[in-house]
């Protein structure tokens, strides 16, 4: 599976029209044929350069069915095992780099979903996660805003339903690029390190 | 830990002949079906209910409300003797004259928790001054949202602990975000610092009005929010509401078909239990342990994807049948490894004194409680009760070979404990089970097939079930002449299960003990709230 495949855009380009729809989505979950080796390097070299090694994620569920979540806490077990990576799952918004987003945005999550988010430092990049949030599963209507742009600045927007983990690590990746392009006076480096 | 066959229990013919003298009974349905309705007068459900919840009566497994010129009220009673018993479910149908209905709630405590689904939904309230709780909708907004029925007039109650908490108790508020990697959910604990005296949730946050979404929509394009209610449960809760859709229909699938479907379905039960085997090692800290179980989970979905396209089985049920088959040379070859890899693991774990001991006594559940409150799956089985819906799988049609198990019988594992411990070792018994009716039923032949759903033009309804991984998932629907659906009813296991949880976390247990007491039910809040 290459980059290409993922179809990852930036804010704006895919909406409830080009969003996955349900025909397409349903056939999301695939695993994925190849191993982790060339993303996990990739990312390994992009978080040491800009974060010294440390970039901690926040999910926050608007109302997905549970399998996203599951995909994401797959990130941390052996297969994909995240933190050689150099990222964490905080708990807490505020040690919160990265906020991964499921779910349609349901309508009674706004105010958690904005304190969320107000709550983590800047700079911080918001990733909506999986069919349900791109759009491409529920229509606005009175229960859900239908996609997690209408409520948060999302950056980048990880397709599937789910997106198996090797998606999302391919999302984490366009991720840390965009986090780097928003910081760009800082380097991130611990003293004496070297990129 | 035992593997036994099912109790024998109440029949259909024992069940129906509780409720001959009562006036104006009217019994309906084929006689050969899983299924049997009875009409019941507003003025006879009360005595009605007392007959069948009874002692050795039928089990409330559900009950709702559908709106039409009068407003009717269904409940759904489980028998669980097994294929002896007959016919499996018995449903009470009532055309309510008003607004209101007995207080069922005081006679099956079971009912309570959709007694306020109901008023919330609908405005039709049991005749108690009781107060009903905030379900689904949330405070904020409500009046705006759609409902299946009617607004009530007066708001639900915000859901609290007993207010009157003596000594030092406060309340300590938890959610609605939580760690990382879960499920939105608020828990409100009352606790002395400790011990917790007591423990309410609100799940209103990811109510997406699932129900009512399905409104309008024929049973296939409705199949695919029916997959998305419960994510966990596709293939369960899929195909309980395929089953309901056939029985409306008087069709059911192909044999081979349906063996397609309890082979997904067995896989989904597979990699469940290992997911809630690795959230135990997380609950307990076991880091090692975890890994291992996810090594063996994230193996399991790779297979689910080589077998049937999809990691989670999304696609694989559709009413009627399926159109998927399974690659059954792929599945012969991954399973041992991937189930071997699960042994591997929780063999380890039955040799540490330390995690066995942890789950010792905690969240203990009893058999009574869990009867009282008409719990389902592992959490019911682990407590000696044999519930189990695959005993007898539905079929549209009502012929026996519609039931994939009918020709690899389950042996059903049941506990004593009622403790997470009990809880862990049915699991490991159903694990072991899945993989051997694996074999069976690809040895049966699985394919695929869809047959046609065609009400000829009638207003139908029908009942489906299927035994989730964390227990009986039930879906009732109703079609129009034109075959679309105007009431559509999910109950996935989840929304029966987390009335046991505060139950079970007050017993005697600290605050740590409700991670491990979650990860036990393995519930989702997604089919809680729907
Ligand atoms: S994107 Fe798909 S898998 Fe993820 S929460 Fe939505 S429905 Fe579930």
């Amino acid at each position: 599976m290459s980059r290409e495949d993922l179809t990852m855009t930036p804010n704006g380009n895919v909406g409830p029209a080009g969003g996955p729809g349900p025909a397409s989505s349903a056939e999301g979950g695939r695993t994925p044929a190849s191993g982790t080796g060339d993303v996990a390097r990739e990312l390994r070299q992009r978080i040491a350069g800009q974060f010294g090694r440390s970039l901690h994620i926040r999910t926050l569920d608007t109302g997905s069915c549970a399998v996203c979540e599951q995909e994401i806490r797959l990130l941390a077990a052996p297969h994909y095992d995240l933190h050689r990576l150099g990222f964490f799952f905080t708990p807490a918004p505020r040690h919160a780099d990265l906020l991964l987003v499921t779910g349609p945005m349901i309508r009674a999550m706004d105010v958690a979903a904005r304190k969320t988010y107000e709550a983590m430092p800047g700079p911080k990049v918001v990733v909506a996660t999986g069919a349900c949030a791109l759009g491409g599963i529920y229509p606005e209507d009175p229960f859900v805003h239908g996609d997690a742009g209408k409520v948060l600045p999302v950056d980048v927007w990880i397709p599937g339903c789910p997106p198996s983990p090797l998606a999302l690590l391919h999302g984490l990746l366009v991720a840390v690029g965009r986090l780097a392009e928003k910081t760009p006076g800082l380097t991130f480096l611990a003293d004496g390190e070297t990129r | 830990m035992t593997a036994v066959e099912p109790r024998a229990a109440g029949t259909m013919q024992e069940l129906l002949r509780r409720l001959d003298d009562l006036n104006g009974i009217q019994v309906r349905g084929a006689p050969a079906g899983d299924t049997v309705t009875v009409s019941v007068p507003p003025g006879e459900l009360e005595a009605a209910v007392h007959r069948l919840a009874g002692p050795g009566g039928a089990r409330l497994a559900d009950m709702f409300a559908a709106d039409g010129d009068a407003a009717t009220l269904r409940l759904v009673w489980g028998i669980d003797g097994g294929a002896a018993a007959g016919p499996r479910y018995l449903i009470t149908e009532s055309v309510l004259d008003g607004q209101q209905y007995p207080a069922l709630s005081d006679i099956a405590p079971a009912a309570f928790v959709e007694e306020c689904e109901i008023y919330e939904q609908f405005a039709i309230r049991p005749a108690t001054a009781k107060p009903l709780n905030r379900l689904m909708l949330p405070p904020h907004g409500a009046a705006e949202l759609p409902r299946l029925g009617h607004q009530p007039a007066r708001p639900a109650e915000e859901v609290h602990a007993l207010r009157t908490v003596g000594g030092q108790a406060f309340e300590f508020p938890f959610g609605p975000v939580r760690q990382a990697g879960v499920e939105t959910l608020y828990y409100g604990i009352v606790t002395s610092g400790e011990e917790i005296v007591d423990l309410y949730l609100f799940t209103w946050h990811k109510h997406r009005g699932v129900e009512w979404r399905l409104r309008g929509r024929t049973p296939r394009e409705a199949a695919f929010f029916v997959e998305r209610a419960e994510g966990l449960s596709a293939v369960a809760l899929g195909w309980a509401f395929a089953a309901a859709a056939e029985a409306a229909a008087g069709t059911g699938p192909p044999p081979p078909a349906a063996r397609t479907r309890a082979v997904a379905l067995e896989l989904e039960r597979l990699y469940n239990h290992a997911a809630a085997i690795a959230g135990l090692c997380q609950a307990t800290g076991l880091t090692v342990g975890q890994s291992a179980a996810e090594i063996a989970l994230e193996r399991l979905l790779r297979l689910n994807a080589a077998v049937f396209g999809h990691r989670y089985l999304f696609g694989v049920v559709e009413p009627g049948g399926t159109r998927r088959e399974p690659d059954g040379e792929a599945l012969r070859r991954g399973l041992p490894g991937a189930y071997g890899e699960l042994c591997r693991a929780t063999d380890a774990l039955l040799r540490t004194n330390s995690f066995l001991d942890r789950l010792e006594a905690t969240g203990i559940l009893t058999a009574e409680q869990v009867r009282r409150l008409g719990l389902v799956g592992p959490v019911a089985r682990a407590a000696g009760l044999a519930v189990d819906a695959r005993q007898a799988s539905s079929s549209g049609d009502g012929q026996p070979q519609g039931n994939p198990y009918a020709g690899c019988p389950v042996r059903v594992a049941t506990g004593d404990g009622g403790d997470v411990l009990a809880r862990f070792r049915v699991m490991l018994a159903e694990a072991a089970e899945s993989v051997r009716l694996i074999g069976d039923l690809l040895d049966a032949g699985t394919g695929a097939g869809v047959a046609a759903l065609d009400t000829g033009g009638a207003v139908r309804s029908g009942l489906g079930w299927a035994e989730s991984p964390r227990g009986e998932a039930l879906a009732w629907v109703a079609l129009d002449g034109s075959g679309r659906i105007t009431r559509a009813r999910l109950r996935p296991a989840s929304a029966r299960n987390w009335r046991g949880f505060d139950d079970a976390c007050r017993s005697q247990n600290v605050f740590t003990d409700i991670p491990i007491i979650e990860a036990s039910f393995w519930l989702t809040v997604a089919g809680m709230a729907r």
